[in-house]
């Protein structure tokens, strides 16, 4: 073994992108022969997402399985798919982001030192919270919801005519038991297994955001390659992204399952009215004539 | 090679006397600049470690006991818990006990109980008679206490850690039965060394005295309910509750009691922020030690060490415990639990130890890490607001590091201890 | 030459002094934002999204100009144990390395603080839109002093002037 790639990520082990990676480290080790393997360092080991990235554009990391959000401040093509309801459902997101469209977001990570390698599912975010099951637009009225520290998050929470509440993660739990909030957004398997289940039993499937998570390589370590490595690691990141699905669906399945099993009460809704309330929000969000052509197109992707 | 160059330097550094937050910076710098990453990561690192939301409630409770102190509450406060168990041998290291878990209920965490109850108890303390010393190690050692009891934001932690599947309402229930152990056996140790000391033993004042005393304590009590009633409410969060504690002292202090001059102010301020700043830049310099460690994989490389070593569940669970202590000496508790608990918790559970039980076993053992050297965020935060040495501390502090160990002991050995209470609610 | 290093070392006293005070009004200003957040949930029925971000920046500045002066009134925590045997003269000597690879330290706060500072300054930071370089300005500055205060206590011994180590020396009162 020549080179050992670092590799950081927020999640645990087990989790459906640490095992991708994991895996094209596998395909990676495969293709050269055992030259090049990847070593993973999940659950925010090195750092919090925002601070592996400044890590990772200075060398330290080579490679970054990260969220959108962060990039978001730094690069407008990635503020499109991490709009509020601009994709119609997972499918939809997939179809673009495998296609052109998301050939030319990975592209734009050229200019921040940075070299976009592929595109992971994070799932569809819905809302929970303690009070009621969400049926319509009214019921959101009032309702503290937590959201991650963002202005994106704040408005869209805000537009809905809810009450939102930037906070940190470990303080949710207990903020949601003694009712200082009254819900928080986010997809099955953090409602699983942050536990929020235990407390806040009401999900609603407002799948209002479907954000896919990226992976990133350091550029001083990617030209540190030959260009028949590049290569190579540019291969087994799209192949592990097949991978990557199966695994989050399978998750998402259990998680599902696990909280159901527990209590949890699911409902459906019809998202159009939610839809139509996020018109201030792309007017705020969407400022540029680029950022909002580059949602016409997504929204225009059958 | 850079383990040894990391744990060297800082070990040579502590030997001629360099502050110990430089000597956790200075040794990741050489270590960095030896595997050759850039260092701009360590400062990176250092930056982000004193930025973080939870670790306000540090300020908040130090500045709210400065404030209280200078103020006039504290004093009333204590000659209150005088009144009531001054005439029981230590009652006031007693009182810095109980304090510590109703406290600790609300704080979750360590350091923060550390500042807060230390703040208010350790300059009475040291006014009434007691060693320094005396305070600070109390302050300390019962700091554990708060991790144990809910709402602990470690057992949410290491919750997420395990993947999700352990439920924290029953981590909450599991940590009561512990806590409670740990506080008795603080407070025989305490009566112990009291009583070898022969510290004073106060006289019961009477009833009609203990009235009077207990109204003019009463807007300092009236603090404690708030906070407490406030986080249990909902109406605020723990680390929110530190703050109303601030605003609550400063309104007490200058419209109820007009105690508090402008002066006064002042110099609670400033004094604060000295105390603050020592702590937390040791906090923000041992991020960069322990993303290092991190990086250099230290904690996995000694657990699976330890997996060759032995298979009797009863060796394995010692050798974690030794393992865990170790490791505390060095890291934070966060970190710690968010590195070790995959690795640790399958072998803990292949060998048929509850994951709720490990958990409670785990905190109690991180915790005990933060009151010993040579880097501990409760100890040093003890010999802040105590303003004495740490080896002045360390020199009188081993019975009370000996009957948390042997409550570690108890709780790892005997699971009823942890599971009897879950159990109950289910 | 003693004459030289007291005249320095009061203006340097004025210097750590604003420092205090600088921090001591970041304090209070932190405690303002976080009574405003709940206030704001609860009379307002509207949390301010600004606090939580301001007031960490603000304990993240706070804390660097307050170890800075740390370093001048000796009160950083230290193990002292291994020193009770060793002479004055080779406690001297000690105390000079440490002060001047504490110096070397607070350099690279400076140096790499404005690294990152630049590096960063086109991200802006959610809830508040300032850059996000602006993180990294309590590190620099407050590295800047400490590298100020640490040579002043090597001066200050070089021509045998006392100064200030925990525990020891009387902490600087107000
Ligand atoms: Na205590
Ligand atoms: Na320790």
């Amino acid at each position: 073994q020549d080179i050992v790639l670092r590799s950081s990520d927020t999640h645990p082990p087990g989790y459906p992108t640490v095992a991708a990676v994991e895996y094209m480290g596998e395909l990676i080790s495969e293709r050269t022969d055992g030259r090049i393997a990847v070593q993973v360092y999940h659950s925010a080991q090195l750092g919090e997402e925002s601070d592996t990235i400044e890590q990772t554009q200075f060398g330290v990391i080579d490679l970054n399985r990260i969220s959108m959000g962060p990039f978001n401040n730094l690069i407008e093509a990635t503020k499109a798919p991490s709009m509020p309801f601009i994709f119609r459902d997972v499918a939809h997101m997939r179809a673009v982001m495998d296609g052109e469209i998301g050939e030319e977001i990975l592209a734009e990570f050229d200019d921040h030192n940075l070299v976009g390698l592929a595109f992971y599912d994070a799932g569809a975010r819905s809302m929970y919270n303690r009070q009621r099951p969400i049926e319509s637009l009214e019921d959101m009225e009032g309702l503290r919801i937590r959201v991650i520290q963002s202005d994106l998050f704040v408005d869209m929470i805000g537009a809905l005519g809810a009450n939102a509440t930037p906070m940190p993660y470990g303080e949710v739990y207990s903020s949601i038991q003694t009712g200082v909030i009254d819900g928080v957004e986010n997809n099955w398997p953090s409602y699983e297994s942050s536990g929020h289940y235990e407390v806040a039993g009401y999900y609603t499937l407002t799948e209002h955001l479907i954000v896919p998570e990226v992976l990133v390589m350091s550029k001083p370590s990617w030209d540190a390659l030959s260009e028949e490595d590049q290569a190579i690691i540019r291969e087994a990141a799209q192949d592990s992204v097949a991978h990557q699905r199966e695994l989050w669906e399978a998750r998402e399945a259990t998680s599902e399952e696990h909280v159901r099993a527990a209590g949890a009460t699911v409902n459906e809704i019809d998202k159009g009215p939610f839809q139509e309330a996020m018109g201030p929000v792309y007017e705020r969000h969407a400022e540029s004539d680029e950022l909002r052509t580059l949602i016409e197109r997504i929204q225009a992707v059958e | 090679m850079e383990h040894w160059i990391l744990f060297g330097t800082f070990a040579g550094l502590l030997l001629i006397g360099t502050p110990v937050a430089f000597c956790l910076g200075i040794a990741s710098i050489a270590t960095v600049m030896y595997i050759g990453l850039p260092p701009l990561v360590v400062f990176q690192r250092l930056n982000s470690g004193v930025s973080v939301y939870a670790l306000m409630a540090i300020p908040f409770f130090i500045y709210a006991g400065e404030l209280m102190v200078r103020g006039d509450i504290a004093r009333r406060l204590v000659a209150l818990a005088g009144a009531l168990v001054g005439h029981l041998r230590g009652g006031l290291g007693q009182v810095n006990i109980v304090a510590s878990c109703l406290f600790g209920g609300i704080s979750g965490s360590a350091a923060a109980d550390a500042s807060a109850i230390g703040g208010l108890m350790v300059p009475q303390m040291k006014e009434r008679g007691y060693g320094a010393d005396y305070a600070v190690n109390i302050t300390v050692v019962s700091s554990i206490i708060a991790l144990m009891l809910p709402p602990s934001h470690n057992l949410i932690i290491y919750s997420i850690a395990g993947g999700g599947r352990i439920s924290i309402a029953d981590l909450f229930a599991a940590g009561i039965i512990p806590g409670m152990l740990l506080a008795l056996s603080l407070m025989v140790t305490a009566w112990v060394v009291a009583k070898r000391r022969g510290y004073p033993v106060g006289t019961f004042p009477g009833l009609q005295m203990l009235g009077v005393i207990f109204v003019s304590a009463l807007p300092g009590l009236v603090l404690i309910g708030i906070i407490f009633g406030g986080v249990r409410s909902g109406v605020f969060t723990a680390s929110e509750s530190s703050c109303i504690a601030v605003v609550y002292a400063i309104f007490i202090t200058v419209l109820v009691y007009r105690s508090l001059s402008w002066q006064a102010f002042v110099a609670a301020t400033l004094g604060a922020v000295r105390t603050t700043a020592m702590v937390l830049l040791v906090i923000g310099c041992a991020a960069s030690f322990g993303w290092l460690m991190a990086y250099l994989q230290v904690p996995t490389a000694i657990v699976l060490f330890m997996q060759t070593v032995s298979d009797n569940p009863i060796i394995v669970l010692l050798l974690i415990n030794i393992m865990l202590l170790f490791l505390g000496t060095f890291m934070d508790m966060s970190p710690l639990i968010v590195i070790t608990t995959p690795i640790f918790l399958p072998v803990a559970m292949a060998f048929g130890i509850d994951p709720v039980h490990f958990g409670i076993i785990m905190i109690l053992n991180l915790g005990i890490g933060l009151c010993t050297p040579p880097v501990g965020a409760v100890l040093f935060v003890g010999c802040a607001v105590g303003k004495v040495p740490i080896g002045t501390v360390l020199r009188t502090i081993w019975p009370f590091y000996g009957a948390a160990v042997a409550t570690l002991m108890l709780v790892t050995y005997v699971p009823a201890l942890s599971l009897w209470l879950p159990s109950l609610f289910r | 030459m003693q004459q030289l290093v007291i005249g320095v070392s009061r203006k340097l006293a004025v210097v750590a002094r604003i420092a205090l005070w600088i921090s001591g009004t970041g304090l209070v200003l932190m405690t303002a934002a976080v009574a405003w957040q709940v206030f704001g949930r609860y009379v307002l029925n509207a949390t301010p999204v600004w606090t939580e971000v301001t007031a960490v920046l603000l304990m993240g500045w706070f804390i660097f100009l307050g170890a800075a002066v740390g370093i001048r009134e000796g009160y950083h925590l230290s193990f002292d144990i291994m020193l009770y045997i060793l002479p004055t003269r080779v406690k001297a000597v000690l105390f000079t390395i440490s002060d001047l690879l504490v110096a070397g330290f607070a350099l690279g706060m400076t140096f790499y603080g404005l690294q990152l500072a630049q590096g960063t300054w086109s991200n802006t930071i959610s809830g508040l839109g300032l850059p996000r370089g602006v993180t990294f300005l309590g590190l620099l500055t407050g590295g800047g002093l400490m590298v100020i205060f640490s040579l002043e206590r090597v001066a200050r011994r070089f021509v045998g002037l006392p100064t200030a180590r925990f525990g020891e020396t009387e902490l600087t009162g107000d």
